[in-house]
């Protein structure tokens, strides 16, 4: 073997994992959304545990998508939740999207502040900022925090119960733990 | 020759090295952060113009070009898609007809709600008037009170459970949480509005002859009492949580 046959293969061996040492990816092993409706004569919330999720980095920067069906939301009273889809309209835009862009880096730090853009009852909104807390054990991370959504932000009419509209504010908590790949 | 093997050597190392370097003009800017506007939501895109085009049915934004749109398959290497999450386009696709059928629900159950509401008020006040619809005289004017509440009362309810029974039912919905209740409540209280006004007409006709409330007739009373039970409880179950 020629010194030259050596070293290309040298190069060859050693410089495509170095290419492509920057792309890795985020998968959401479990993940709970949970909103809260507040009205005077009640405090109910929703949960879904059907929130799927993926992270592609490439050169440092990562793309999230979070994605939950919006029926999937449980608040214990079907008539409740059949009456949450009707007003998110949920039935014309069935899923719930979550978008944001995290730096590869932002992985070990304690609390992350990101810009979401989230797809919702028909509307795109974006958030600026929202803080959110890691939690890191082994390879994966535990990220929770909450979402200051409101009805108004996603043009939807309160419901009311009793003639009296229910709270504008429906923070919506999230619980997502994420598997490096 | 050596000096032509070094050179092919020394080409060869600069192509590989460059290869990472040239991927990197791929990648964007990370976000923008500004303490002023944080955690407020910033643009608030209507989508209503895009719901009103032949395409109306996907949760795409109008403003945005359909390679962003989330259920398209990623077309760049760090842009996850709906179909990367394991969501078929089945999924994705929004339902107008279902839509439709929810939203006449709703509408027809805000009026059984509010048409119960309204009920309840007769209901109440002729339990209330009911004190005084006894008595031994042949006419009374608080037992004619009484029956033209009842009366009302009878009208409000089966307007209101018109529509709590014409509402279309959701396929694939299992009732669960505090309706199951109310639903429960309407096997008594729906028996219980029909059976009342005919035991009241009964009472109220012996009582008109000078009778006294004699066989079935007896039952009007504990019978009014249980429908407007269940009927409050029908009520209250959804109203409060307990």
């Amino acid at each position: 073997m020629t010194p030259l046959t050596k070293i290309a293969a040298c190069l060859l061996l050693v410089f495509p994992p170095l290419a492509s040492a920057g792309d890795s990816q985020w998968t959401l092993q479990q993940g709970t959304l949970t909103y809260h409706v507040s009205h005077k004569l009640h405090e109910s919330e929703g949960v879904s545990h059907e929130v799927r999720g993926k992270g592609i980095c490439h050169a440092g920067q990562c793309d999230f998508l979070i994605a939950v069906p919006v029926k999937s939301f449980d608040s214990g009273d079907s008539n409740r939740d059949l009456h949450m889809i009707q007003v998110t309209r949920g039935a014309q835009f069935p899923m719930v999207t979550v978008r944001t862009k995290l730096p590869e880096s932002a992985s070990t730090s304690a609390t992350i502040q990101a810009d979401l853009e989230i797809q919702f009852a028909g509307q795109t909104v974006q958030y600026k900022q929202v803080s959110f807390q890691l939690v890191t054990k082994d390879n994966q991370i535990r990220i929770t925090g909450t979402i200051p959504a409101t009805l108004t932000d996603f043009k939807i009419d309160p419901p009311s119960l009793l003639t009296l509209p229910v709270k504008n504010e429906i923070p919506v908590r999230i619980d997502l733990t994420w598997r490096s790949q | 020759m050596k000096i032509f093997r070094l050179r092919t050597i020394l080409l060869s190392c600069s192509c590989l090295l460059a290869v990472p370097f040239l991927s990197l003009a791929q990648t964007s800017d990370p976000p923008a952060s500004s303490s002023q506007d944080a955690q407020k939501p910033a643009v608030p895109q209507d989508q209503k113009a895009a719901q009103n085009k032949p395409q109306p049915e996907s949760q795409q934004p109008a403003t945005k070009p359909s390679g962003d749109l989330p259920t398209a398959p990623s077309s760049s290497k760090t842009e996850p898609s709906l179909e990367d999450l394991g969501f078929s386009a089945t999924q994705a696709q929004g339902d107008a007809k279902r839509q439709a059928l929810l939203d006449k629900r709703t509408h027809m159950l805000k009026i059984h709600q509010r048409m119960g509401l309204i009920a309840a008020i007769p209901i109440t006040a002729s339990v209330i008037t009911s004190v005084g619809a006894g008595g031994k005289d042949t006419s009374k004017a608080s037992r004619d009170l009484h029956a033209a509440l009842g009366g009302l009362a009878g009208d409000l309810y089966f307007i209101s459970a018109y529509y709590a029974i014409r509402a279309p039912r959701v396929p694939g919905t299992e009732t669960r949480g505090p309706i199951r209740f109310h639903k429960a409540m309407a096997w008594i209280h729906g028996p219980g509005m029909i059976a009342t006004p005919i035991l009241g007409i009964m009472a109220f006709d012996q009582k008109n002859k000078g009778e006294k409330v004699h066989g079935i007739a007896q039952a009007h009373g504990p019978v009014a009492i249980v429908t407007a039970g269940a009927f409050g409880a029908a009520l209250l179950s959804v109203s409060l949580k307990f």
